[in-house]
Parts: C-alpha cells; sequence; structure tokens
C-alpha cells in the first residue's frame, strides 16, 4: 500500500495536532480534537510492529508452557498449557495474533498461579522466566512520550 | 431529551433562587474538565431580593451516560462542602441536582475559580515550570492537611461509608479487583501477580481513618503562575480510608508527566513525602507505603481497563477513553513492575 500508511496516519496526526486543534473552537473541541490526534499517533507507532510484537510475545509464552512440562501440575493445566504449547500464529491478522494473545496469557496467569509460590528450583526458575517475559512484554508494548 | 441551553439552566437556577429577579445565563460552553462528568462553563446574572445585580461565573458538571469512573455524586458535593472556607481550598458548591427532569441527568453547580490553569501539560511550559518546586510544596501540604482534617468533625461520617482502621486496605483492594474482574478484555498476568502479593503482605492498619481524595495528582488542581494552587478539584472518588492511599497516588509513577524522575512533575518523591508528613502530622512508613503505592497500580489499572470496557460496549465514544488505555496501561504495568522490584 503506497503511501506508506505509517506515514499517512504520522502526517494526518501532526496535521490535527499542530495545525487543527489550535485553531478550534470552542476549546471542548479543540480538547476532543487533540485527544484523536494522540489516539492517532499510537495507532502510529503500533501500525509497524503490532504484529511483529505479537508474534514474537506468543512465541516466547509457548517456550514457558512447554518449560512447565518438566512440573508436577494441576492435570487440567497441564493439559491446557500443552495444547497451547503446540499452537502457532497461522494466521497473521492483527486481530487473529490479538485474540491468540489474550488466550496465552490467561493460561500464563494461571500457570504462574500455580507455581509462584513453591520451593523447588525448577518452579523457582521458571517463575523467573515467566517475570522476565512480562517485563519484556511491557518493554514491547511501551509507546512514545509515555510518562513512564 | 432536549439539547442543553442556557435558557434551561436559568429556569433550574431561578427555581432554586425565588427570591431573585431577571435570572438569565449566559456564554455557556463545555470544557474539557475530566473523564468522569460532562463540564460546562456560564455566567449567571440576576437582580437579587434587595434590588442589587449579580453577576458570577459558574461551573456545571453533568453526569454523562457512561464515564470513566463510577462515583457517588452525593458524597463528591458533600466532600466539596465539607473542605470549603477551610485549609483545602476548594470551589464552593452551590446546587445538586439528582432529578433527571431538569436538565436530562444529575449535575451540580458550582462557583467557578477562574483565571487558571489545571492541565498537567502547562505546568512544564513558560512561566509555569519554573516553579514547580513551589506548586509540589504547596500540592503535598495541602494532601497533609486533608490527611490532618477529622472526618467527624467535617460531617462527613454519615455520608461517606465507614471502615475500620484495620480493614481500609481490604476494602479497597476489593472494590478495584472486582472493577478488574467485571471490566477486563484483555488479560492482565502482571497487575493479577500484584494482587496476589498484595492480598498475601497487607499493610499494617492505617494510623488514622481519613477522607481520602480518592484521584490528588497533578491535573486535579488550579494553579496560578507563580506556584500557587487555588483549588483542589475532582473529589468523586473521595471516602473514607488510609491517608497513605493518596499520598502513593499522588507520588504514581504514571504522573510523572516530564518523562523523568519527578513525581506529578513537581518534585522528587522523597521530598514529597517529606512535606506531606509535615504538613500531617503523619508517618510514612516504607512498608505500608510501599503496599498502597503497589495497591494503586491495581487502581489505576481499573480505571484504564474500565475506560476501555466503555468505549468498546459503546457506552460512550470519547476519545479521552481511547488515549487513557491505550497509554496508561502499559506506564500503569511498569510503574507495578518497578514496584515489584521486577524492572
Amino acid at each position: 500500500m503506497k503511501p506508506d500508511p505509517q506515514a499517512v496516519l504520522g502526517y494526518l496526526t501532526q496535521s490535527l495536532l499542530t495545525e487543527v486543534a489550535p485553531k478550534a473552537q470552542p476549546p471542548y473541541l479543540a480538547g476532543t480534537i487533540g485527544m484523536i490526534g494522540t489516539a492517532l499517533a499510537v495507532l502510529t507507532e503500533e501500525w509497524d510492529r503490532a504484529a511483529s510484537r505479537f508474534v514474537e510475545e506468543n512465541r516466547a509464552i509457548r517456550a514457558l508452557f512447554r518449560r512447565a512440562e518438566t512440573l508436577s501440575l494441576d492435570a487440567a493445566l497441564a493439559s491446557e498449557l500443552r495444547a497451547l504449547a503446540g499452537g502457532d500464529d497461522e494466521d497473521l491478522r492483527i486481530s487473529a495474533l490479538d485474540a491468540g494473545n489474550g488466550v496465552l496469557r490467561r493460561a500464563l496467569i494461571r500457570l504462574q498461579t500455580a507455581i509462584e509460590t513453591r520451593d523447588d528450583a525448577a518452579s523457582k526458575a521458571l517463575n523467573d522466566a515467566i517475570w522476565a517475559e512480562l517485563v519484556q512484554s511491557t518493554e514491547r508494548r511501551k509507546l512514545t512520550g509515555s510518562p513512564f | 431529551m432536549s439539547e442543553l441551553t442556557e435558557d434551561r439552566i436559568a429556569a433550574y437556577i431561578a427555581s432554586r433562587l425565588p427570591d431573585a429577579r431577571d435570572v438569565t445565563v449566559d456564554k455557556l460552553f463545555r470544557i474539557s474538565g475530566g473523564a468522569s462528568r460532562e463540564t460546562y462553563r456560564m455566567w449567571l446574572h440576576y437582580r437579587a431580593a434587595d434590588g442589587s445585580r449579580v453577576d458570577r461565573p459558574l461551573i456545571m458538571r453533568r453526569d454523562p451516560p457512561a464515564s470513566l469512573i463510577d462515583t457517588e455524586r452525593q458524597i463528591e458535593f458533600a466532600a466539596y462542602r465539607a473542605f470549603h472556607g477551610g485549609a483545602v481550598p476548594v470551589p464552593e458548591m452551590l446546587w445538586l441536582e439528582e432529578d433527571v427532569s431538569h436538565l436530562d441527568y444529575p449535575f451540580f453547580i458550582a462557583e467557578e475559580i477562574a483565571g487558571f490553569e489545571a492541565a498537567p501539560g502547562t505546568i512544564l511550559t513558560e512561566p509555569y515550570v519554573h516553579h514547580r518546586a513551589a506548586y509540589g510544596e504547596r500540592k503535598w501540604t495541602i494532601l497533609g492537611e486533608i490527611a490532618k482534617a477529622d472526618p467527624q468533625a467535617l460531617g462527613l461520617v454519615g455520608v461517606m461509608k465507614p471502615v475500620a482502621a484495620d480493614e481500609t486496605w481490604r476494602r479497597e483492594l476489593d472494590y478495584w479487583e472486582g472493577v478488574i474482574d467485571e471490566d477486563e478484555i484483555e488479560p492482565q498476568p502482571i497487575i493479577r501477580a500484584a494482587i496476589r502479593w498484595l492480598r498475601a503482605n497487607p499493610p499494617p492498619p492505617a494510623q488514622k481513618v481519613s477522607v481520602v481524595h480518592g484521584d490528588y495528582r497533578t491535573g486535579n488542581f488550579l494553579y496560578d503562575k507563580e506556584g500557587g494552587i487555588h483549588a483542589i478539584l475532582d473529589w468523586e472518588m473521595s471516602h473514607l480510608g488510609d491517608p497513605l492511599e493518596d499520598l502513593a497516588w499522588s507520588i504514581n509513577r504514571i504522573w510523572c508527566w516530564a518523562g523523568d524522575d519527578l513525581r506529578g512533575a513537581l518534585l522528587p518523591r522523597e521530598e514529597a513525602i517529606a512535606i506531606w508528613e509535615a504538613s500531617s502530622g503523619l508517618k510514612a512508613d516504607p512498608v505500608a507505603l510501599h503496599w498502597w503505592e503497589l495497591f494503586n497500580c491495581v487502581k489505576g489499572q481499573g480505571i484504564w481497563v474500565s475506560s476501555a470496557k466503555a468505549w468498546t460496549d459503546g457506552e460512550t465514544r470519547d476519545p479521552i477513553l481511547i488515549v487513557s488505555s491505550w497509554r496508561l496501561l502499559n506506564s500503569q504495568d511498569r510503574a507495578a513492575l518497578e514496584l515489584m522490584g521486577r524492572l
């Protein structure tokens, strides 16, 4: 698609924020246009990276589920994790990747809840690996200009 | 439902001022004023019983079809009234109306404290940016006054739900976990881990049960160009609780608007705490404060997931709901990770 969608979104965002919003009246409308511009700025940043981010994250979570196969877990949870660990991201549409990511992150919460208070070395190591992935997930999602 | 007009508002005010004559309202327009209520600015004119002419700038806050924060407007109104005229600057509240026959939704009307700024971004621009330390001194001094105040003497004990000093944490955590349970539309593994930690490591009982503003941050006060603060706004989440809840929210990392470590874009964390302690006469026990700081990440995430839900469900299409959820969910997660020693 040309012109490049990210460049188009970036241009439209700048126009809204620097040309349209300052001239808009009443002030509430200017504020609303500013908010729309800010939302567009987020979309501009996400456009190029979203699919890559989801695929990277989904792979990382499946790898954690494969590591969990060596642990003694509730049978239903173990079975769920095994099934999810064998999945893939064949459908690369953002909506499909997002839905798959949600399923994986829900299961990740259940896995961490099950192991985080255990004292054995394997559980501790897996819990540390889950935390490392959660840190990475926030880095992948970080937006330019965020307050923190 | 009819259009909100100056004549409709004037008719309502006339009904509340039976001795007034020639009541009119003009210069009505909506302003940006928080995500939980629609905010309007207007001028009221009338002739008083003694014949004198009254011209007064007013603010009206009206419930929208859906809001970022579900709140009790009677409690908010009572909190403003309780603090008016004391050490905590607030605008004077005039009328609270819950009968929707007047202006379609419940609303309240207050005096406008005109001529000041509220936007957090503006405080980082000329000439305000040179007075950030002064704003900070005033901001956390006022918060100390809120913490120091006696809820009984303020008449708020009968209005706000009572809570025992050793139950403040559980009530707030139960509430905000419930909000996340109900409203999250994507899983939140970091905040769920935080909730598990908070339940396993409860804080000590509150050193006193205070009025908690509930959303005390840069952006919710009116400031001048010389470092002064003239009104504390947005009391819609006020309640009785542990005063450390407010202190922790005020120093939450997500309010570091300048992108540095200055809390509320004003002061370093430790300076803010020291000012609050000196003003309130209370101690910010580090263990307890850490619990409340992490709790406030849960509370924040509760607000951001609710805004995402409200927009997704079509309850309201205000773009502030999109922006707040997109921009702050990640920052809130990062703040929680930092507090849990993972970042």
